[in-house]
């Protein structure tokens, strides 16, 4: 019975280490739990970018100028050409006023050059329109559309979407001949809500009244930043004397001097956004409207909409993932119960155009209506002329 | 006088047809500055198409002429051209007629003011000569039917060329003193285009005078004679629209034409003021500019008719000219209306300050109209702002010219009465200002 002993101690002492092994195990899992709860904090797995400058033409330059730098930013912090819709009328880098071709500058000075070699620009010049916009937002477009001028996003896109030109009370102006309304704008949204092509949209405005852009969204996951109140007129920032018109908005060039100190590692929160640019350097008061998005804006990076920051981390433990009654519940209203798809041949009334109504037959003025027109005719005759003739004409 | 007549006839007539023949026509027949929303020969078509299918014309706001054009159309329609043709010739002839009267009475009245002293010694260069008034008839007939703006009118086959000749019959009837058929010729013409209405007062200014009721309104002959014409004119403009009714056993037409007049929806851009106002306006101003706009019309009738009592011929013509400037939709063919009165005021010719310029403005809008026109829809390098400056340019015009003419009418009359050389208290010479 000497081995039994040994047997039935080792048992034991293996089995108190496993016990404690797996108290250790159970411990380590809960703080990498702990880490994996905040893998997830936000529900995005892409980002895409839509940039839109509404305006044509040399005074314009700020404009073209404001979206090329949101561009340049958006780029460094990770977001690709492929998932990002640049819309610009592109008139500014070979117009024959530009003193320095091929460049577009946003800082005096001419000191950066935001068009550089590698911009992509997808929509240019007469296709920047309120049609292709919304297009592109909900999806609707021709099958013939290169893949390059789609918005392919899916449901768990954090989308930017940053428009400049100028705007007024509820309207941005494109191009010059046509506008795009607020009602519209947030209709667009709704759309893309019901067709799942977003998990949380950014939207930023800076044109004059812009504030006035976003009162109408009512779609879930929406914040929208704008560099103006209702009634109060966006600024430029200062203009060049040597390119001779203003090279930026004073809006974006805050929010570009904030964007530069924001890398893809940074947890900088969406709080410091909406502090960029006060009344005193911006003249105009920019706002904000966080009502619809779920998440408090102090949980959000920045780089959740400016950049695309993969989330990859290695690790060797496993991971259980509890369901999260509270964040994963479904955010989408359930589907309504399925109603019968109508066939092709249903969908035309046939009985109706095979026994079309016979031809009506041409229409007669009233007997009655021809009598008193004549009677009258020959009494103002006889009136002006007198009996009397008639002896004469007949 | 009837063979010049004839021979201008001919051409006038001569050069529509043409025309009509070319493909100028189509062309000619979708300008703006021809075809009004009111007046298309389009509408026309459309409305008597939509009357075939069982539809009322005045359903959807296609067609705004009057149930007397549908019954007229009804029956003519294969012979449109035909008619617009003889609708121009019986408008120059009724201003051929017109003016010959005219002339007659102004002779008259110029020898009864000469025999009665009325007129300072010096201005016999001034006074009007038999044979200078000759050929004005024949001028005012010229002018209409070779008028570009008339030609095109009729080309375009626009209801307008029938508006114009029923004013034109109303002159006729007015001049020749019939207070009936001016009345019923007038109610014809408010019944077509809203606008006519203010030519109320000088036909009736014109017809005291000729039945020598003098103008004071103390004076109960006065109003016995006004409340005369008034009522014969209302009566006939209510027995036309009661008669419209029973066309389409509908009151319909009522708000697609006057309504639609007055109220200015259609925006299409044309050669008048409205069209780039109202585009651009928020929808809470635009009753109140709607009423501002369509009073600017009728607003100047008063103080005309107190300055212009004694010429209520003159007065019809800034009338008819003010009208076809403020109207809501001024074609060209209103334009050419009251430009074939020009000869008549001939011998004012010396005391216009400002002719040239505008004609050469008036000439060069009209060449710019297309040009801008093609610019903004065509090319699109130009926008709305371009043709809307072209048409300020030849309204300015217009009304520059009117009242150019009107100094100069003025000026002559006081010169008659006053002598040539005109001194002030320390015999320096006055020069006569319009203020």
């Amino acid at each position: 019975m000497a081995a039994a002993l040994p047997a039935a101690s080792r048992a034991r002492t293996a089995a108190a280490a496993v016990l404690l092994l797996s108290c250790c195990g159970a411990a380590l899992a809960g703080g990498v739990q702990d880490q994996a709860e905040q893998f997830f904090r936000s529900g995005h797995t892409n980002n895409w970018a839509v940039l839109v400058c509404t305006s044509r033409f040399w005074f314009n330059y700020r404009h073209v100028a404001n979206t090329l730098s949101v561009y340049r930013s958006v780029k460094r912090l990770g977001i690709p050409d492929s998932h990002i819709v640049l819309m610009l009328a592109d008139d500014m880098a070979c117009n024959p006023r530009n003193p320095k071709p091929a460049t577009v500058f946003s800082h005096k000075n001419m000191e950066l050059n935001v068009y550089g070699d590698d911009v992509e620009v997808d929509y240019r010049s007469y296709e920047v329109t309120v049609e292709n916009f919304l297009r592109v937002l909900t999806g609707r477009i021709p099958p013939s559309t290169p893949r390059s001028k789609r918005l392919l996003s899916d449901d768990r896109s954090n989308i930017l979407i940053y428009m400049t030109g100028h705007g007024g009370n509820g309207f941005l102006k494109f191009q010059d001949s046509e506008e795009i309304t607020n009602v519209e704008l947030a209709d667009a949204f709704e759309q893309m809500w019901q067709k799942r092509r977003y998990n949380e949209l950014l939207f930023i405005i800076d044109t004059c009244q812009g504030a006035s852009m976003y009162e109408r969204f009512y779609s879930p996951n929406i914040m929208a930043l704008a560099s103006s109140q209702v009634g109060e007129d966006s600024l430029s920032h200062q203009p060049d004397l040597g390119i001779g018109v203003h090279l930026m908005d004073r809006y974006t060039f805050y929010v570009l001097e904030f964007l530069e100190e924001i890398h893809p590692a940074s947890q900088t929160n969406m709080n410091d956004l909406f502090q960029v640019c006060p009344k005193s350097l911006c003249v105009s008061t920019p706002g904000h409207r966080t009502d619809l998005f779920q998440r408090d804006p102090q949980n959000v990076l920045i780089t959740d909409f400016f950049g695309s920051v993969r989330k990859v981390e290695i690790t060797t433990e496993t991971i259980a993932l509890d369901r999260d009654p509270a964040g994963f519940e479904s955010k989408f209203p359930e589907d309504e119960l399925a109603t019968e798809p109508l066939k092709y041949a249903e969908q035309l009334p046939v009985a109706q155009i095979i026994h079309q109504k016979p031809k009506q037959k041409d229409w007669h003025p009233p007997g009655g209506f021809i009598l008193g027109l004549w009677a009258l005719i020959i009494m103002v005759f006889f009136k002006t002329y007198g009996i009397k003739h008639m002896k004469h004409i007949f | 006088m009837a063979a010049p007549l004839v021979l201008v006839v001919l051409a006038a007539v001569t050069v529509r047809a043409a025309l009509f023949r070319s493909s100028l026509a189509a062309f000619i027949a979708e300008r703006v500055e021809v075809v009004s929303p009111l007046n298309a020969w389009k509408r026309v078509v459309e409305g008597l198409a939509l009357l075939d299918l069982g539809v009322s014309p005045y359903s959807g706001a296609i067609f705004h002429e009057t149930p007397l054009i549908i019954y007229l159309f009804h029956f003519l329609i294969e012979y449109a051209e035909l008619v617009f043709m003889v609708t121009d010739v019986l408008t120059a002839v009724a201003l051929y007629l017109a003016i010959q009267d005219f002339n007659k009475v102004v002779f008259k009245k110029q020898k009864l003011l000469i025999e009665l002293d009325k007129y300072a010694p010096d201005v016999a260069e001034l006074v009007q000569t038999p044979m200078e008034m000759h050929y004005i008839p024949l001028k005012v007939a010229l002018f209409y039917l070779l008028n570009p703006f008339s030609v095109m009118s009729c080309v375009a086959k626009s209801t307008c060329a029938i508006n114009n000749s029923v004013i034109a019959f109303f002159i006729l009837a007015t001049i020749k003193g019939s207070a009936f058929l001016s009345a019923v010729f007038l109610a014809l013409a408010t019944y077509q285009s809203l606008y006519p209405l203010t030519l109320f007062a000088p036909a009736l200014l014109y017809l005291l005078q000729r039945q020598f009721i003098p103008i004071k309104l103390k004076s109960k002959s006065f109003w016995l004679y006004t409340m005369q014409y008034a009522s014969l004119y209302l009566c006939s403009l209510v027995v036309i629209i009661c008669l419209s009714f029973f066309l389409l056993n509908s009151w319909d037409f009522i708000p697609s034409v006057y309504g639609f007049i007055l109220s200015v929806p259609d925006l299409t851009p044309n050669i008048g003021l409205f069209w780039y106002f109202f585009a651009e306006m928020f929808e809470h101003f635009s009753l109140f500019f709607v009423c501002v706009f369509q009073i600017n019309v009728f607003f100047y009738t008063i103080p005309l008719a107190i300055k212009l009592k004694e010429h209520p011929v003159f007065f019809m013509f800034v009338q008819i000219a003010i009208i076809s400037i403020f109207k809501s939709y001024p074609t060209v063919g209103d334009v050419a209306l009251y430009m074939a009165f020009l000869p008549v005021w001939s011998h004012l010719y010396r005391f216009l300050r400002n002719i040239f310029i505008l004609s050469c403005v008036l000439i060069f809008c009209s060449f710019l109209f297309p040009v801008l026109w093609h610019l903004w829809i065509y090319a699109g390098s130009a926008n709305s702002n371009f043709y809307y400056a072209i048409t300020l340019t030849f309204n300015i015009g217009q009304i520059l010219l009117i009242s150019d003419y009107f100094y100069a009418f003025l000026r002559r009359e006081y010169y008659l009465t006053h002598g040539l050389h005109l001194t002030r208290h320390d015999g320096t010479e006055a020069m006569l200002v319009l203020k």
